[in-house]
């Protein structure tokens, strides 16, 4: 019996295969702790890295930190991972190739969303093109704040993972992820043109320093001041 | 068609010569033969109308002549205009064109292959025109 995303409880196929020899289901309980031993320790990750979170990762996973000491390795390729990794930031162009390659990806399967962008998009989240945290588009297991958090928090993140887990697989319910707050989360400081809310002020301010700006070019000597 | 090379001052970095629209390409060949070969950049952007102006666009590129001689070409054009495409002389025009047009909005008449280069295909708009509403959502992620 083990807990899927949605909390349901289900029968993994291998106890169905496990139960019709006679006798097994003794053996089911240490089985079972077998599996999640097995899967809470090999963890390969898909390092969906699109930025500085993504030096991040690669400083967790290179000598000093080694992701590899526990069973966390970084694969090129969705079909052989169980995590996605997302570091940094996701653009609306970038969403769905996100999303592709996550759908990509064999169950069971997680996804940690690291780093402020991957999370909200920190203060990207208001220009035009950014996705507004991956968890709009897909579910996040875990979160790791930080503004590239560093190879620690990763581990941390990691290791919460390998918890979550082990808990869902004993059947416990755990809490779900929440997102962390974002203080001061408001809308755009300065609104669009024609906006009855703009101030006026600000408007005359953008003209007058877009008008301000050399507008003839042309052909100015070194001795010429212009 | 040939100019006088020795009015320009080719190693300040602020050399900029301000190009009608139609001698545009006259100009970039007979640059090119005097031995422009590198294409530095493409730049553009978008003024609004004012009490003193219309709407228009820059168009801003730069060549040049190693091992350190720079010239700057800029034309003035209303930004609905086609500016002319420099992509058959210099090949690295290609997508810095492209850029221009998928952020500022400006055509270029002439371009081998207009399409958008960093936004979705399927984005309404320009964001880097001034009459862009910055905090425009983009479906279905916003």
């Amino acid at each position: 019996m083990a807990v899927n995303e949605e909390n349901e409880t289900f029968v993994h196929p291998l106890y169905e295969a496990l139960e019709r020899f006679p006798g097994a289901d003794v053996g089911l309980t240490t089985a079972d702790r077998v599996l999640t031993w097995g899967l809470t320790n090999a963890l390969w990750v898909f390092p969906m890295a699109t930025s500085c979170c993504g030096i991040e990762f690669m400083a967790a996973a290179c000598s000093r930190f080694d992701l590899d000491r526990i069973g966390t390795i970084a694969r090129g390729t969705p079909r052989q991972c169980d995590v996605m990794v997302i570091a940094g930031t996701i653009t609306v162009k970038m969403a769905p190739r996100v999303k592709k390659l996550w759908d990509q990806m064999p169950e069971p399967k997680w996804a940690i969303a690291m780093g402020s962008c991957a999370i909200s998009g920190d203060f990207y989240r208001d220009i035009y093109s950014v996705v507004p945290g991956v968890d709009t588009f897909m579910p996040v297991d875990v979160y790791v704040p930080g503004c590239p958090p560093n190879p620690d928090a990763l581990f941390m993140g990691i290791r919460r993972l390998q918890e979550k887990i082990r808990l869902k697989r004993e059947g416990k319910w755990t809490e779900p992820e929440l997102r962390p707050d974002t203080p001061g989360l408001r809308s755009p400081a300065i609104g669009r043109l024609g906006d009855p809310g703009r101030d006026a002020c600000t408007s005359q301010a953008q003209l007058d320093a877009v008008l301000g700006l050399d507008p003839g070019g042309g052909l100015r000597r070194p001795d010429q001041k212009s | 068609m040939s100019i006088d090379l020795s009015h320009f001052d080719l190693v300040a970095e602020n050399d900029i010569v301000v190009v009608p629209v139609d001698k545009l390409v006259d100009v970039a060949t007979y640059l090119r033969g005097q031995g422009f070969e590198y294409f530095v950049y493409c730049c553009a952007a978008h003024y609004p109308a004012s009490e003193s102006e219309p709407d228009r666009a820059l168009v801003e590129y730069r060549l040049r002549r190693l091992p350190a001689e720079d010239v700057a070409l800029r034309l003035w054009i209303p930004s609905s205009d086609a500016c002319p495409s420099l992509a058959g002389l210099w090949q690295a025009a290609d997508w810095q064109e492209r850029e221009q047009f998928d952020l500022v909005g400006v055509r270029f008449a002439g371009h081998p292959d207009l399409r958008r280069i960093m936004l979705p295909e399927d984005w309404p708009g320009h964001p880097l025109r001034r009459d862009y509403a910055i905090d425009t959502r983009h479906f279905p992620w916003r």
